[in-house]
């Protein structure tokens, strides 16, 4: 007779769930090991990202968000509001932010613009971005768009600085009401609301046209609010002016 | 014994390469080709998961059962395919946005299975290590071959860089949107693989 075999060999029914059960532990481990002690790189890289996104938005450098930016909170109704959360974390949930009421804005404190986050749905995934408006709360400054799983050379390209270029220039209010960014095939050569869509991206460019026209209409008091108050500002200097 | 190493890491580069010949991993060959970038990247991961899950079960391969040794060999893979996400997420957080979902896609590929299976499983740790990097580049070779027309053609760009220059556009040249699209990834392993039996005789079927 043969040496006693480990639990009675290797096709035994007592090694094969031994044997799971020991790899499942080691990768366990191994896995979650892993996973805690990248975190705070990946999480870094993450909001680094962001901080960059919304300067670049801007028009400014890498790395100047702490310089530039003055990061606050706003309700619907356009007015600051305190919240638990600090802006910049908003964004790794945004549209939990938005559902409750909680609507991140970063001013370029030199400036006057702002840069408001956007959050929707692409055709695969996720789609995101920032609109940098002038101070006029009018004129698109700048935009950045990404996404999480876009075909690569077609819905992807939303991502690209052409296409981003497009936005520049616009203008999102028709008079007093919100019209948003239209994203049309060919584009509406001239037209103050419109871009050329994406090229095979029809899908993403009908999520990114959503996207901007929901995410900017949560700011709509405010942007009034601003445009109002500057408004005023003005017609005070012209009073002096003209005593 | 020198001369078997040598072969397990170059066979699969042209003789018996994964795509060409096995017929393998087609489907993530259309899929990330469509720019150079992801294309190199992905090739470069599965150069890794491809080593050293063949490292791995080749070592382990005197101890696993032979009724779930498809588990195991899955189990492997897939936390292989999670480490190198999560590095290439904490280190190269660029590469990692580019790649995006391919990244998970690896385990899937079946490359990788498919050399576990009939290599790893029979072959001693260094043998399979060679073979898995060997495969890993053949795979990467003609997904950069791919991309490299598909992005030229298709975007006009290498790397993201504009190469055609803004004349040729002027003058009329359009860009060929079909690159951009699968059948286009297809149409091109085609003709690869017409260009490569033409010249490897002993491949063509009679």
């Amino acid at each position: 007779m043969s040496k006693k075999k480990f639990l009675g060999g290797k096709d035994s029914n007592a090694y094969i769930v031994f044997y799971s059960a020991v790899m499942v532990i080691i990768v366990a481990v191994l896995l979650a090991f892993t996973s805690l002690s990248l975190k705070e790189r990946q999480d870094a890289n993450v909001l680094n990202e962001k901080k960059d996104a919304i300067v670049a938005s801007l028009g400014l450098d890498k790395g100047s968000y702490d310089q530039y930016i003055e990061a606050y909170v706003v309700n619907a109704q356009g007015e600051k509001i305190e919240t638990e959360v600090a802006p910049l974390q908003m964004l790794f949930d945004l549209p939990a932010s938005f559902a409750a009421g909680e609507y991140p804005v970063f001013e370029n404190k030199e400036s006057g613009e702002v840069v408001f986050p956007l959050t929707g749905k692409g055709l695969w995934d996720d789609i995101w971005g920032y609109v940098a408006l002038e101070a006029d709360m009018n004129t698109i400054k700048g935009a950045i768009f990404d996404h999480a799983g876009e075909t690569p050379g077609l819905g992807a390209e939303i991502a690209t600085a052409k296409f981003q270029a497009q936005f520049v220039g616009q203008t999102i209010y028709e008079g007093n009401q919100l019209v948003g960014i239209e994203v049309v095939k060919g584009g509406a050569q001239g037209a103050p609301h419109s871009v050329d869509a994406v090229t095979g991206g029809t899908k993403t460019s009908e999520g990114l046209e959503n996207m901007i026209k929901d995410c900017i209409g949560y700011y709509d008091a405010f942007m009034k609010a601003r445009t109002a108050a500057a408004t005023a500002t003005e017609d005070v200097v012209l009073t002096e002016n003209a005593e | 014994m020198k001369n078997k190493t040598f072969q397990s890491l170059t066979n699969p580069l042209a003789k018996n390469n994964p795509v060409l010949v096995q017929i393998l991993g087609i489907c993530s060959a259309l899929a990330v080709t469509t720019q150079l970038k992801p294309a190199f990247v992905m090739g470069l991961s599965v150069v890794a998961v491809c080593a050293f899950s063949n490292l791995i079960l080749s070592l382990l391969r005197n101890t696993i059962p032979d009724r779930i040794r498809i588990i195991v060999q899955l189990v492997v893979i897939a936390t292989l395919v999670t480490l190198v996400n999560d590095v290439l997420k904490a280190y190269v957080y660029d590469v990692s946005k580019q790649l995006s979902v391919y990244v998970g896609l690896i385990i899937t590929n079946c490359i990788i299975m498919g050399r576990v299976e009939a290599f790893a499983l029979s072959n001693k740790p260094l043998l399979s290590l060679l073979d898995g990097i060997g495969n890993g580049l053949g795979y990467g070779a003609v997904l950069v071959i791919i991309g490299f027309f598909r992005e030229l053609l298709g975007n006009g760009t290498l790397f993201g860089y504009q190469i055609i220059p803004e004349c040729f556009y002027e003058a009329g040249y359009v860009n060929n949107g079909l690159m951009l699209f699968p059948p286009a990834a297809l149409i091109i392993v085609g003709i690869i693989i017409w260009v490569h039996r033409s010249y490897n005789k002993d491949l063509q079927e009679k």
